[in-house]
């Protein structure tokens, strides 16, 4: 497991990055919120101010006449000491009197009496915020506009602003510790379940394949169950293969006692006719356990399920009449009619011709040991098929699944191997088809079909 | 950087005039120009090598009193050539406007003039432990700094005491005009504030002090008091013997000029008292704004504050420095009653025209009230 490609680390990261991004923005929020505010509470001072100018404006001599109240002005600066600027300007624009020719705000104002235009301004190099009062005198006789211009500098603003954007800058802050304490903590308790998964399987025997007791969330529940289930699985292979040690040990051992047997009797024969009998005896004894040991490896092999034969097209019907040729001669010898029934068209199917050929031999030679009179090679064509025919005493229909497994006799003879039909079935299983058997025609013997996949090439 | 020219000043074109007429010897500089005619002081720069500098100080702070302050600054910075320029505080004002980057520190007692200037931008800040340290009160932001504290006082003749007893209060004098006795008549005098600046700007800070201020006016002017334009003016008819009373004159001079006339008592009101200061700022363009800033940093320091108390009458301010001519001092003794001028934006109202032409169409007013009945 390389750091980078971690669960948590990948988790965290996609947690996280939107949890900054929010972060962000909120505190980009906050920094406008802050300033908004700021400006709120500092613009009363502008507005409280032009408004304490434009009452003292009179009219007097003919003109606009303001006494001008220094606490109008010192209302404009805080303790942060603002800049502070007025004007008084009549409705020509004509500064009547102030200590700064502010501009004015071309902006129309929303309605034509008194009102309070506020924006920032940035005069003579210094960054203002200004407000504009337009209103106008009314006397008896009169009606004269005009605007008051006020203006400030920003520091007393800013430093509010600074202290509001602080004050959240803290809880966000405190926020986002918490939620990523939070995050770390519910992420480690989410994947502990896991590493607990991991530890059970990493402390176990490896020989042990009982299956896993844990407690897990659902979605690693059925991951366990997944693991058990293999377990099981690999469980019944391994009795297979332990029993099938056994059964071969057991079936080689018989013959091999047998022959020691027969040495040790014979070596105490002085007449050499004795021992020729019982040399051939023993050459036809280790003849079948050679076969027998043949059979054992073929099987073995055949149940390596790693084993992937190529396959080859080939004709059944070519290679039902080679059986024949190949074990006609035998089962001629003990009595056994052996024939061939091919099919009408030629019927091609991929497959290894050494291993049906080997299917074929097994099936005649069981039909010939269990007492067939008439065996009969059969081609089918459509599935296509090869069939093994006789007129024997059969397999009752509930025993016939447990011939398929090896070394299970049907009853007690020293000459078969028992691993005749397992074989066959694991030949079967190699070129994908699928073993049947059933009653030979009549209702009478046994007869055992390989039903090949597909259509025919 | 030119950000300004002296020609945007046309809003205060107007009262510069006024300013100008009355101005051109502010009481401060008048007291003592006849004795020395240079308004000028030169230091060369002994010492330093290449950290020698030259260093322009424009200041409305006459010669007597400037001397000791540069003595001890030269003693303890003689890598600057000082050049000190005494000038009224009106041609100060134009000079800066005229020439803006030409002076390094400017000293004045003009004070709205003076906070005009940083308003606007045209001082540059001093930031050192001790202008950090200096009293709220007495500076505005860290560019504009009061290194002086100056109480306006009240004069009068022991005759007058001897006579109508003690004045001790802007009340006792209020009183003692509206006796309307013969011997006071023509024989009382204060500044007009129609010709000079300190007095408009004294007027200006007691109307705003108390609406009694006009009863007083009106007294003054049943009174038929002479009307002056500087604080030495007042001063000379007080020592010939022309005038009995002296209202409103600035405290350092008379403690000077009155310290060899015992027939003359300063009386510092004890209902209230103006406290009028000097205002140092540092123009952003200073040619050597290192050494001004080594400069005023040594007028709020603890060694040029204590030369300001001890070897001259202009009142030191500094908080740990105590004894006679600090602004503990006279804070001991007279306690609430001293009101400085506030070092605020209420001073720029003072230069607003409208709001001189008011006020002195007001005090003509009341000075004239007597006539009109």
């Amino acid at each position: 497991m390389t750091r980078g490609d971690s669960l948590s680390r990948r988790l965290l990261a996609w947690l996280l990055v939107p949890l900054l991004v929010l972060g962000s923005l909120m505190l980009l929020q906050a920094w406008f919120e802050a300033r908004r505010t700021a400006d709120r509470a500092f613009d009363r001072l502008l507005e409280a101010a032009s408004l304490a100018i434009a009452e003292q404006v009179q009219w007097q001599d003919d003109r606009l006449w303001l006494d001008l109240p220094p606490a109008a002005l010192e209302m404009l600066a805080t303790d942060a000491e603002e800049r502070v600027f007025y004007s008084l300007v009549d409705h020509r624009g004509r500064l009547i009197t102030g200590n700064a020719e502010l501009p004015g705000d071309a902006r129309e104002a929303p309605s034509d009496d008194d009102t309070l235009l506020y924006r920032d301004i940035a005069w003579q190099g210094l960054s203002l915020r200004q407000g504009v009062r337009r209103t106008r005198l009314e006397e008896w006789q009169l009606r004269e506009p005009f605007e008051v211009r006020v203006a400030h500098s920003r520091e007393g603003r800013d430093a509010l602003a600074a202290e509001l954007w602080r004050a959240n800058l803290a809880m966000i802050l405190a926020m986002a510790a918490l939620a990523i304490v939070a995050l770390l903590l519910s992420i480690r308790t989410a994947l502990a379940p896991l590493t607990r998964l991991r530890r059970a399987i990493r402390s176990r025997d490896p020989r042990t394949l009982a299956p896993l007791e844990l407690r897990l969330p659902r979605e690693l529940a059925e991951l366990r169950d997944t693991v058990n289930d293999l377990l099981a699985r690999m469980r019944r292979v391994r009795a297979n293969q332990e029993r099938f040690i056994g059964d071969a040990s057991h079936q080689l051992r018989t013959p091999l006692a047998g022959l020691s047997a027969r040495a040790e009797l014979a070596l105490r024969q002085e007449d050499p006719a004795r021992w020729r009998e019982a040399l051939v005896a023993m050459q036809a004894t280790s003849t079948r356990t050679a076969r027998l040991a043949m059979q054992l490896l073929s099987l073995t092999r055949l149940a390596n399920p790693e084993y992937r034969p190529e396959l080859a097209p080939l004709s059944l019907n070519v290679l039902a009449r080679e059986a024949v040729r190949e074990h006609w001669s035998s089962c001629h010898r003990s009595g056994v009619d052996l024939g061939v029934a091919s099919a009408a068209a030629d019927v091609e199917i991929r497959g290894i011709d050494w291993q049906l050929a080997e299917a074929l031999g097994n099936l005649i030679d069981n039909a010939c040991r269990y007492g067939a009179r008439h065996v009969t090679i059969r081609v089918g064509e459509a599935p296509p098929s090869l069939a093994v025919e006789d007129d024997g005493p059969g397999i009752p229909v509930a025993r016939r699944t447990l011939m398929l497994r090896p070394f299970h006799r049907d009853r007690d003879d020293l000459e078969g191997s028992g691993l005749g039909l397992a074989i066959v079935d694991g030949i079967a299983r190699t070129h994908g088809a699928h073993l049947a058997m059933s009653e030979g025609a009549g209702g009478v013997g046994l007869r055992v079909t390989l039903r090949f996949p597909g259509e025919t090439p | 950087m030119t950000r300004r020219g002296p020609t945007r000043t046309s809003p205060i074109r107007c009262a510069g005039c006024w300013l100008l007429a009355l101005l051109l010897a502010v009481p401060l500089a008048l007291a003592s120009r006849a004795v020395h005619a240079a308004p000028s002081l030169h230091y060369p720069a002994t010492a330093g090598g290449d950290a020698a500098s030259p260093l322009v100080i424009h200041g409305a702070l006459d010669l007597p009193q400037v001397r000791p302050l540069l003595d001890a600054f030269h003693r303890d910075h003689p890598q600057f050539a000082i050049h000190y320029r005494n000038l009224s505080t009106l041609a100060l004002h134009e000079r800066f406007l005229g020439a803006p980057a030409e002076a390094d520190v400017l000293i004045s007692s003009a004070m709205p003039w003076q906070y005009r200037l940083a308003n606007d931008g045209w001082a540059q800040p001093l930031e050192t432990p001790a202008a950090r340290r200096w009293p709220a009160w007495a500076r505005w932001r860290s560019e504009l700094f009061a290194v002086t504290f100056e109480p306006i006082v009240m004069v009068v003749n022991e005759a007058i005491i001897a006579r109508f007893g003690e004045v001790r209060s802007h009340a006792d004098l209020l009183a003692l005009l509206e006796r309307r006795d013969e011997t006071l008549r023509g024989r009382v005098v204060t500044y007009d504030p129609a010709i000079s600046g300190a007095g408009y700007t004294y007027a200006i800070e007691e109307s705003r002090l108390s609406p009694r201020y006009w009863e007083l006016v009106a007294a003054l002017g049943e009174a038929e008091a002479a009307l002056a334009g500087t604080t030495g003016e007042m001063l000379e008819g007080l020592i010939e013997g022309r005038y009995l009373v002296g209202y409103n004159l600035l405290g350092s001079y008379a403690r000077e000029r009155l310290a060899d006339q015992p027939q003359l008592r300063i009386v510092v009101p004890e209902d209230y008292t103006l406290v009028t200061q000097r205002l140092a700022l540092i123009p952003r363009q200073a040619p050597h704004p290192a050494a001004a800033r080594r400069f005023v940093d040594f007028l709020l320091g603890e060694r040029g504050q204590s030369v300001l108390a001890r070897e001259t009458p202009l009142g030191a301010l500094h908080p740990a420095l105590e004894g006679p001519g600090t602004a503990a001092a006279l804070r001991r003794r007279l306690g609430e009653a001293l009101r400085p001028i506030a070092l605020g934006p209420g001073l720029l109202a003072t230069l607003d025209d409208l709001k001189r032409e008011a006020l002195l169409t007001r005090w003509r007013r009341e000075f004239l009230r007597r006539e009109r009945r």
